[in-house]
């Protein structure tokens, strides 16, 4: 199992060097004079000069890598041209609120998609799978804002049952540790802001957890109905066991496996999404922050984040196919 | 009720027409993928006949501000006058046009790095796979976002970005494909008769190479429609912000949600139908286009 | 003679319902089978044994199979009308199987030490050691080496044949009264087909297990089985003692079963007799002989009137049904005679036409 995670680990290395290129050449390939595209209607002479040393332009182009490797390994990953805060401060304020979404969106579509699935699989062919099927065809079909904007207009605005801004009350004083607000409520004590926070998570969650939810119970679908139809699953039958145990033991234990690998390709569909949700929904996050950035032509801060996304990404991922090779034996002992 | 068997040699006789021809007939059995393909001509009527078809000028702001839908104005009308109903046709073509473009420029960008990767193999195609996963472990919206930061607006830009975040999958299924038929059983059969490669390619590989190319294609397509909406909700659609893209549409419905939420109703409802049937057909495509399938 | 037989299978009819029809699998199916002996069933695939087996102990796929008639009684019981939970009591610990494919047939995720266990605890109030102990009993009794350090292995750490004896093991692991093998070795290379065969024999031997013996190879049954049927679209059209049946095959397709196998003690350079034709499509129910399209002994009755298994020699006396003393039954109204089995073909016979 060790020597599974160590290769796996090895595997990424090249993903993230030609990643860090990737991010290095972005900067660099940006049309015109990096004066006027980088900092664009922010450039005084002092900021020009100061751009040029911070990105060693008059050095040979492997030495600018090296230094952009050094600097980002060391947490320097650039300032806002805007304001110019660095980018990890200001990332780390606001990166909590993207966390508590993107988990909000995750729980939610796992805790109804998988089920869903099992249940459209067991009554397979009748209008429970029907149904669930056009549901799942429809959550593909639809853009994680227009769902948003759909029911922002439906349960904020017509019905008024949840609210549709922000992470809390506006008004909500009280200590933030962390910054990830489910646990700061708790910890303050305050079940009443624990609540109000956890009311305004659902829409947005919904939202972003849309698209997941639909492929989550898709594939379940398909892999409890495919594993079902294993000589395994007679036999295990045919011994007698109980039905309970067939089901637990000998289909799901096999159909979590494909489930387990699409989920993980969720999360970068998530993060991605989240950019989307926080603006439908006004949400103090990472997402916001980068839209806010594009309209600015931030571009140190647009490259950042998605470096930063992008090596979450790979770490989710790497922590999925780890699950994965704990589910399944066989890939663990090759 | 006589047995078959009594009369005729028992084979049971349904003439197989090829792979086309079989998926054809399956796809015309297939329901859901019969309503997709509606979905889809509604669509791509639409964005073809506009200019016909179109009560008002898209760009015409002579109606007065937020209408609910009326009979004049079908779909109602938006923060300056003009008719939505007008615009979601016109918008149609645009999503059309960018998203087919963009589809097509990935399957040649994917399409021809997965077939040198699965065609060459090696360190070439260790190379290229390592590219992709590059490209594959950044959330594609944000691809597409910094493409179009980078690029600037226009709908050229759009193309490129969206096809840019859909090539490394094609590349991906094309070069899996090519690297797994080159084991099949029946080229090796070919192979041992002595056709040469290029035959073997073509008459062999490409053909069941390209089938789940063009599901993905078709699926990729519903995709590509609501990608674009969503970058040009975030403000990064075509330049010319008169322009009626979808996704820009909506910006407006966002703001202006208390007072006029059936802009979201019909826009999104235009983007979801699109997309709809582009799924509906992708899948219909998937289930009759596999041959293991008996029926 | 005991008046009651451990398995009795009377009738029994099986459909399938699909997008193009009913596919009548089995077509009125009766059997017996005595306390301890081997029954072999033969024929080609579709003919039905393997849906028989399956419907024996309700594992028929649902929704698309069902029993429509008929009755199994086990000891005197009626399986068909038990309700599940009855019915899963009995798979296992009463009636066992074993698959033909040991690669799929096990489960990839669990070790072997859970998957004989879970068996055992299914129908026994045992501690999981107690059932360990047992596990490794039944692995020593298979013949798989070092058991204690196997239990904790995958499927996919073992090789074709020892998964096959693993199945064995679990099939055995309660003592069950009746064993049914569906193609236990079909899967297997030659050499490993012989000792897992061999395997069972003894096993089945020494706990007086009753075994239906499902397979397509002849020779397999020569040697395993002490009555064969032999099936064709979904019925028996020939039952009786190996001996019997090989020395003195009667019913057309039996002949040409026996016929199509190359034999060491053959003519050189004579050639393998397939039988022309393919078998029916099921769809449709069967009117008159189900082997009327490929026979070469066909008559005009055979093309209405459905045969049924009569004693070959036309006695009139009661039908024995298992044991050594079996009787030859054949399904045909115009049976192959001993002079014709060697031909393959029908001869002129004296007296003119046909019976």
């Amino acid at each position: 199992m060790g020597r599974y995670i160590v290769r796996r680990l090895i595997a990424a290395i090249p993903v993230l060097i030609g990643l860090s290129i990737l991010l290095f050449a972005y900067i660099r390939i940006l049309p015109g004079d990096p004066c006027v595209a980088i900092l664009g209607q922010h450039r005084t002479p002092a900021a020009c000069a100061a751009l040029r040393e911070h990105l060693g332009l008059d050095l040979p182009l492997w030495q600018q890598y090296i230094s952009y490797l050094l600097k980002t390994l060391s947490g320097d990953l650039g300032s806002s041209v805007v304001n110019s805060q660095p980018f990890l401060g200001e990332f780390l304020t606001r990166f909590p609120g993207t966390i508590e979404l993107t988990a909000g969106a995750l729980i939610f579509s796992i805790g109804v998609g998988i089920p869903l699935g099992r249940l459209a699989a067991r009554k397979v062919g009748g209008w429970v799978d029907g149904l669930i099927t056009g549901v799942s065809l429809f959550g593909v079909s639809i853009p994680v804002f227009v769902l948003g904007l759909a029911l922002v207009v439906i349960f904020g605005v017509i019905l008024g049952w949840l609210p549709t801004q922000g992470r809390i009350d506006a008004r909500a004083r009280f200590d933030a540790t962390s910054g990830i607000l489910l646990i700061d409520t708790l910890f303050a004590g305050r079940l009443d802001l624990f609540v109000d926070v956890v009311r305004h998570l659902v829409l947005p969650s919904i939202a972003l957890g849309s698209i997941p939810l639909a492929i989550i119970a898709r594939i379940t679908r398909a892999s409890v109905i495919e594993v079902a139809n294993e000589d395994y699953v007679r036999t295990a039958r045919s011994k007698g066991l109980k039905e309970k145990t067939v089901d637990n033991r000998h289909v799901m234990r096999n159909a979590w496996l494909p489930v387990t690998t699409v989920v993980g390709l969720q999360v970068g569909g998530l993060l991605g999404g989240a950019v989307l949700t926080e603006t439908v929904f006004v949400w103090n996050g990472v997402g916001r922050w980068v839209v806010d950035a594009i309209e600015n032509h931030d571009y140190p801060i647009v490259q950042s984040t998605i470096l930063v996304f992008a090596v979450i990404f790979l770490i989710v991922n790497l922590i999925v196919d780890v699950g994965y090779a704990l589910l399944n034996p066989k890939i663990r002992y090759q | 009720m006589m047995f078959r068997a009594a009369l005729v040699d028992p084979q049971i006789v349904r003439a197989s027409r090829g792979l086309w021809g079989d998926a054809a007939r399956r796809l015309r059995r297939n329901r859901p993928a019969l309503v997709g393909l509606v979905c889809i001509v509604l669509f791509a009527l639409a964005a073809i006949l506009a200019p016909f078809i179109s009560p008002f000028d898209p760009y015409a702001m002579n109606g007065s501000s937020l209408d609910a839908p009326s009979l004049t104005h079908l779909f109602g009308t938006d923060l300056l006058g003009r008719d939505i109903f007008s615009r979601v046709l016109y918008g149609a073509q645009i999503s059309l046009f960018v998203g087919v473009g963009a589809v097509v420029l990935a399957l040649l960008i994917g399409g021809v790095l997965g077939a040198i990767a699965g065609g060459f193999g090696g360190r070439i195609d260790g190379v290229i796979m390592r590219a992709t996963d590059v490209f594959l472990s950044i959330p594609s919206i944000l691809l597409a976002i910094g493409i179009v930061t980078a690029l600037g607006r226009g709908m050229v830009q759009l193309m490129f970005a969206i096809a840019v975040s859909y090539a490394p999958t094609f590349a991906r299924l094309l070069r899996g494909s090519l690297l797994a038929l080159r084991e099949a059983d029946y080229v090796v059969a070919a192979r041992t008769i002595g056709a040469s490669r290029m035959r073997i390619l073509v008459r062999h590989m490409l053909p069941n190479a390209l089938t789940p190319l063009i599901v993905q294609a078709t699926l990729v397509l519903a995709t590509a429609i609501i990608d674009i909406a969503g970058l040009g909700f975030l403000g990064l659609g075509p330049a010319d912000p008169r322009t009626p893209e979808w996704g820009t549409m909506l910006v407006d419905a966002r703001r202006f949600m208390q007072t006029a939420p059936h802009i979201v109703v019909f826009i999104g409802g235009a983007i979801v139908i699109s997309a709809i049937g582009f799924n509906l057909l992708g899948d219909g495509l998937r289930e009759s286009l596999d041959p293991k399938l008996k029926r | 003679m005991s008046d009651q037989h451990l398995l009795e299978v009377r009738d029994l009819v099986v459909r399938f319902r699909t997008h193009d029809g009913a596919v009548h699998a089995v077509n009125g199916v009766s059997f017996d089978l005595a306390a301890g002996e081997t029954l072999g069933v033969a024929g080609e695939s579709g003919c039905g044994k393997s849906v028989t087996n399956l419907a024996i102990v309700g594992l028929l796929p649902k929704p698309a199979g069902r029993v429509e008639g008929g009755s199994v009684k086990l000891e005197g019981r009626e399986l068909t009308t038990l309700k599940e939970e009855e019915l899963r009591q009995v798979r296992g610990s009463e009636i066992a199987m074993i698959f033909q494919d040991p690669m799929t047939s096990l489960n990839p995720v669990l070790r072997i030490e859970e998957q004989l266990i879970e068996t055992i605890q299914a129908h026994r109030e045992v501690t999981k050691e107690a059932a360990r102990t047992r596990a490794i009993e039944l692995l020593t009794a298979v013949g798989v080496a070092n058991p204690e350090s196997r239990l904790r292995s995958y499927p996919h750490e073992f090789s074709g044949g020892m998964r096959q004896r693993v199945m064995i093991a679990m099939a055995l692991a309660l003592e069950p009264r009746v064993l049914i093998a569906d193609e236990p070795t079909t899967a297997l290379d030659v050499t490993i087909q012989a000792q897992v065969l061999d395997l069972l024999r003894r096993l089945t031997e020494e706990r007086g297990t009753a075994t239906i013996l499902v397979t397509h190879d002849l020779g397999v049954l020569a040697g395993m089985a002490d009555r064969v049927n032999v099936m064709y679209a979904g019925a028996v059209i020939e039952s009786g003692t190996t001996d019997d049946l090989f020395a003195n095959p009667r019913h057309p397709y039996t002949v040409g079963l026996l016929r199509s196998i190359p034999r060491l003690d053959g003519e050189t350079g004579g050639k393998l007799v397939p039988i022309e034709g393919r078998p029916p499509d099921l769809i449709e129910a069967p009117v008159g002989c189900s082997f009327y399209a490929r026979c070469a002994w066909r008559t005009d009755r055979c093309a209405t009137e459905t045969p049924a298994l009569l004693p070959i020699d036309g006695g009139k006396g009661p039908i024995v049904t298992s044991g050594p003393t079996a009787t030859h039954v054949a399904a045909c109204f115009n049976p192959v005679a001993p002079a014709e089995v060697a031909e393959g073909r029908p001869l002129p016979r004296s007296g003119g036409s046909t019976r």
